[in-house]
């Protein structure tokens, strides 16, 4: 069609057209220059709320404060605690999880049982086992790792039973066919199948969990980020609470970043090499 | 086992293997039902058992909520601040809609506003929910306007992704006819991109739908003037743990509730014009 028809001028082809842009032009729409600039909006945006609503603490303010709490040595024990209750609550979730999610995708019978308390363990708040959690243990470290497994379960459990359904049918059909052992079955067929979905569930209870445990903390009042937040927060000083803030979700997106993404890499090395 | 068989076949009329499948057929359903109660009744002995090991004052039993939630629905108030937080809650949503939308729009569409927000958002994304509804808090103060903020800014990184996730799996044929059919940019706009992104956009709502109430009313827990959260809180403040649960039960029931009936059926209808679309996303 092209050898017959003789070109419009208006329209050239993409190489064309990217020779033409100056080298300038193409910096600044690389997506570098897009991070960057979109760095320096929120950076103005932050400015500019600061500026209009002053219980709004501005950057300068959140800095100081940050280096305060670094200097009080506040930092380190509160996070470790809150990393601690965090870590056995999610770890907690990810294994029973996976084991009622396996249950709940291989047999009928086992979904018909465990269907109803999933469904009413997803649609209870993290609020309300926060409150129930605090009161039942008190404010040690108990609270917040129950509230944590509590949130985060159902949610690994949806994802896991999922995931097993998803199963080759042809091949659950040819173990049972063929009397391969419960157990193995679920090591070699079913775990390796559902590991994206496992990550994908376990990926969300974090996100439940940081949740459910910075609750717990705040209203269980026994040390972590989540009460040293409060603090700040009850003592009217904002700019102590954005730093924590700033701290945490700093922290959480270096972990998805560095560690989360690495680590599902890795557990994905034999499928991504095959394809 | 062959002698079984054997022994059975003579004896079985012609039509009975239908009538045995249908039996077995019957005998499954039963069988899953009855399950389906044990569910249930596992869920109701685990906290009874439990409101017995705390004691009922820190644990209610399920008939001490029920009397409560009988004494809240009678009273006839829960409904103002039923409708008070569900109205917060689609507030916020209209909200997240207005400005993910177009953010989704320019991500999808554009390289470059791809990678301008795409870390935004996905940071946005993973930001636990206390964070929002304290944040929102410190915004606006004790107003109406802080659970609308927060539901906002919970749903609106989904909604962008979901809508740029859509935006990119348009129909490229579709586009690049209407452009050699000399459609205005504007036209295609109208009449390609946004009833492509129209089903994202509800699956996104319907996805944070169940994240969105529970902030809602989180929000309202920490600083509310009315609502079901700042009726939580004021009877968790009196110790009233009874009333906590019953108000958190209607509000679930409430929530599925309008789930079921405004969401499904406006989705229905905002879509019916693409059947096949439909019965494949719900």
């Amino acid at each position: 069609m092209s050898t017959t028809m003789t070109p419009v001028k208006a329209r050239r082809s993409t190489t064309e057209k990217e020779q033409e842009t100056p080298a300038w032009k193409k910096r600044l729409t690389s997506d570098n220059a897009a991070r960057v600039a979109a760095l320096l909006s929120f950076f103005l945006f932050w400015v500019l709320m600061s500026a209009l609503f002053e219980r709004v603490p501005g950057p300068i303010e959140v800095v100081q404060r940050l280096v305060e709490e670094f200097q009080r040595g506040e930092v380190f024990g509160n996070f470790g605690m809150t990393l601690y209750r965090f870590g056995v609550g999610v770890a907690l979730a990810t294994v029973v999880g996976i084991a009622v999610g396996v249950i709940m995708g291989l047999s009928q019978l086992g979904r018909a049982f465990f269907e109803s308390p999933v469904l009413v363990g997803l649609s209870i708040p993290a609020i309300i086992w926060s409150f129930l959690t605090v009161m039942w243990f008190g404010f040690g470290d108990l609270s917040p790792i129950i509230t944590t497994f509590l949130t985060s379960v159902p949610f690994v459990i949806v994802n896991v039973a999922q995931g097993v359904r998803g199963v080759s049918r042809d091949l659950r059909d040819m173990s049972t066919t063929y009397n391969v052992p419960f157990s193995r079955r679920v090591r070699d067929l079913v775990l390796p199948a559902v590991t994206g979905y496992v990550a994908a569930g376990v990926r969300f209870a974090i996100i439940i969990g940081w949740n459910g445990v910075l609750l717990a903390e705040w209203f269980g009042g026994g040390g972590g980020v989540g009460y040293r937040a409060r603090w700040w927060y009850d003592a009217n000083r904002f700019g102590g609470f954005a730093a924590w803030v700033v701290l945490f979700v700093g922290f959480i997106v270096l972990l998805d970043r560095f560690v989360l993404d690495r680590v599902i890499q890795r557990a994905f090395r034999w499928r991504d090499a095959s394809a | 086992m062959t002698d079984q068989l054997v022994g059975a076949a003579p004896v079985a009329p012609p039509a009975d293997p239908e009538a045995g499948a249908k039996r077995t057929a019957r005998r499954r359903r039963w069988r899953l039902t009855g399950l389906v109660i044990l569910g249930w009744l596992a869920l109701y002995g685990v906290w009874e058992y439990g409101s017995w090991w705390f004691g009922s004052r820190l644990l209610p039993t399920p008939y001490e909520v029920l009397l409560s939630a009988v004494e809240i629905v009678e009273s006839g108030n829960f409904l103002t601040d039923f409708s008070a937080s569900v109205l917060k809650t689609f507030a916020g949503f209209g909200v997240a809609a207005a400005v993910g939308a177009p953010i989704g729009y320019l991500m999808g569409r554009y390289n470059y506003w791809r990678a301008f927000f795409h870390d935004g958002v996905t940071i946005a994304g993973t930001i636990p929910a206390i964070v929002y509804a304290v944040m929102s808090l410190i915004v606006f103060g004790l107003s109406n306007l802080g659970p609308i903020l927060a539901v906002a800014l919970v749903s609106a990184p989904y909604i962008a992704l979901n809508v740029a996730e859509g935006i990119r799996g348009v129909d490229k044929s579709l586009v690049t006819m209407s452009e050699a059919f000399g459609r205005t940019p504007q036209q295609i706009r109208k009449e390609v991109l946004i009833p492509t992104i129209v089903p994202y956009v509800f699956a996104a709502i319907r996805m944070c739908f169940a994240v969105a109430w529970k902030v809602e009313a989180l929000t309202e827990v920490f600083g509310g003037r009315n609502g079901v959260g700042f009726q939580i809180r004021t009877e968790y403040q009196l110790y009233d743990i009874a009333a906590v649960l019953a108000w958190m039960f209607l509000f679930i029931v409430f929530m599925l509730i309008i789930e079921r009936l405004v969401l499904a059926k406006s989705e229905a209808r905002l879509l019916s014009w693409r059947p096949q679309e439909r019965s494949s996303a719900l």
